[in-house]
């Protein structure tokens, strides 16, 4: 599964939800991320970002497809931070 | 699904809020801004360039079960950092070890791998055949060589026939390739750009069939045609004949014929020719999309990639060698 999530979090928190999310995707832009998730990493992901959020105020959105070729997706501007996996 | 990253700049990496992070460094030791890779998208790791990490990093990588594989600046594989082993299985073992040592239980599946191998020659042989390529003649001297495969009485026989059919197939490489001359199979250092690429991507290829093989029950240590000799794993170089006519020589005909990769790609020396650092990256990028293409399984019938098709031959070893099913080589069918 291709996802995008974008999250909107307090700044106490917003630290620790980076942190959380660094480790399963790319980081894109500021609470931006992107990448290739399994269905069970998800469901991971979100329950420890449960833990994470207050949810009378902060939220997460996640966009998903089911791969990669069905995103269409432009940068305009200066590109953050390329995701190739060559470094 | 799971990435393999390649790390070609110098730089360091790091363990970083229970993720990794790479910063690059350059010629003057100045540090570059650093990437974060997502510890959860990567399978392993290969470094080209020279990588600093430190032990607390090789203890995240091994809970997480990453390996990192490490190549010398003459692009050898010099040796992998593996996690711990979690897959153990005495039971596997103990009948490895058993068809390993019972001569004609061992020689059934060295055959196999030759069988195998053959097949994929013939099948890439035919194809551009068929594609005003004149290589009739390696394919009739191959085809009469393969009922020698069953036939054969003794392992050192037996590559013996696999030595001439792959001598018979190098001959062919002259035809399929436009541009480049071949010669004759140079390791140590390879003497021109077709053998460069040929070295390069067997040991690309070789690591994978490693990397697979721990991802199993099996002893890589323990190979049936090859002989088990010390400080390498050989049951990669088994299995991997099969998947190098498939995987490694087509890419390579279409890398050259398709003019992805070029003379200035490389870096020619006295006696030898190397990729350079640019020709490398290309390289190792037409081999990361080869290995994530998909083919419709026959008996799966489902999509599987090249690179899960080696795990699959993996199991169909063990179930072999625990009797369940008989072993039978992976050949192309298209």
């Amino acid at each position: 599964m291709y996802i995008i999530l974008v999250y909107d979090i307090d700044q106490k928190r917003v630290g620790k939800m980076l942190k959380l999310c660094r480790r399963y995707l790319n980081w894109i832009q500021n609470s931006v991320f992107e990448g290739e998730l399994t269905e069970v990493k998800l469901k991971e992901l979100l329950l420890k970002a449960k833990e994470i959020i207050d949810p009378s105020y902060d939220s997460i959105i996640i966009f998903s497809s089911r791969q990669e070729k069905w995103l269409d997706k432009q940068v305009v501007g200066l590109e953050k931070n390329n995701l190739d996996n060559m470094f | 699904m799971k990435k393999s990253y390649y790390l070609f700049n110098p730089g360091r990496i790091s363990r970083r809020d229970n993720s990794l992070k790479f910063t690059p460094v350059d010629d003057l030791g100045t540090e570059g801004a650093p990437r974060y890779i997502p510890v959860e998208s990567v399978d392993n790791l290969y470094t080209f360039g020279s990588l600093d990490a430190n032990s607390a990093l090789y203890n995240f990588l091994g809970k997480e079960q990453i390996s990192v594989h490490f190549f010398d600046h003459y692009e050898h594989y010099t040796g992998s950092f593996m996690p711990k082993d979690f897959l153990l299985s005495g039971k596997v073992i103990i009948a490895q070890t058993e068809h390993y040592s019972n001569s004609s239980k061992r020689l059934s599946i060295a055959s196999k791998f030759i069988e195998g191998a053959a097949f994929n020659i013939l099948k890439n042989l035919r194809y551009y055949n068929n594609r005003d390529k004149d290589t009739s003649v390696q394919i009739d001297t191959i085809s009469q060589m393969a009922p020698q495969i069953s036939s054969a009485k003794s392992i050192e026989e037996l590559m013996g026939v696999e030595g001439q059919i792959r001598l018979t197939y190098y001959q062919a490489f002259d035809l399929i390739i436009n541009d480049f001359e071949m010669g004759t199979r140079t390791k140590q250092p390879p003497s021109n750009e077709i053998n460069a690429l040929i070295s390069f991507l067997n040991m690309m290829c070789y690591t994978l069939c490693l990397d697979m093989i721990h991802h199993t029950q099996l002893n890589p240590t323990i190979s049936f045609l090859h002989q088990p000799g010390y400080r390498r794993y050989s049951l990669a170089l088994d299995l991997s004949e099969i998947f190098k006519p498939i995987l490694v020589d087509r890419l390579i005909f279409s890398l050259l014929n398709k003019r992805q990769i070029q003379t200035q790609d490389f870096d020619h020396q006295l006696n030898s020719c190397l990729l350079k650092e640019n020709g490398r990256k290309k390289v190792v990028k037409a081999w990361d999309d080869k290995l994530n293409e998909t083919i419709k399984h026959r008996s799966l019938g489902r999509n599987v990639t090249y690179k899960h098709l080696i795990k699959l031959e993996c199991y169909k070893l063990v179930k072999h060698i625990l009797n369940i099913e008989e072993y039978k080589p992976f050949k192309a069918w298209w």
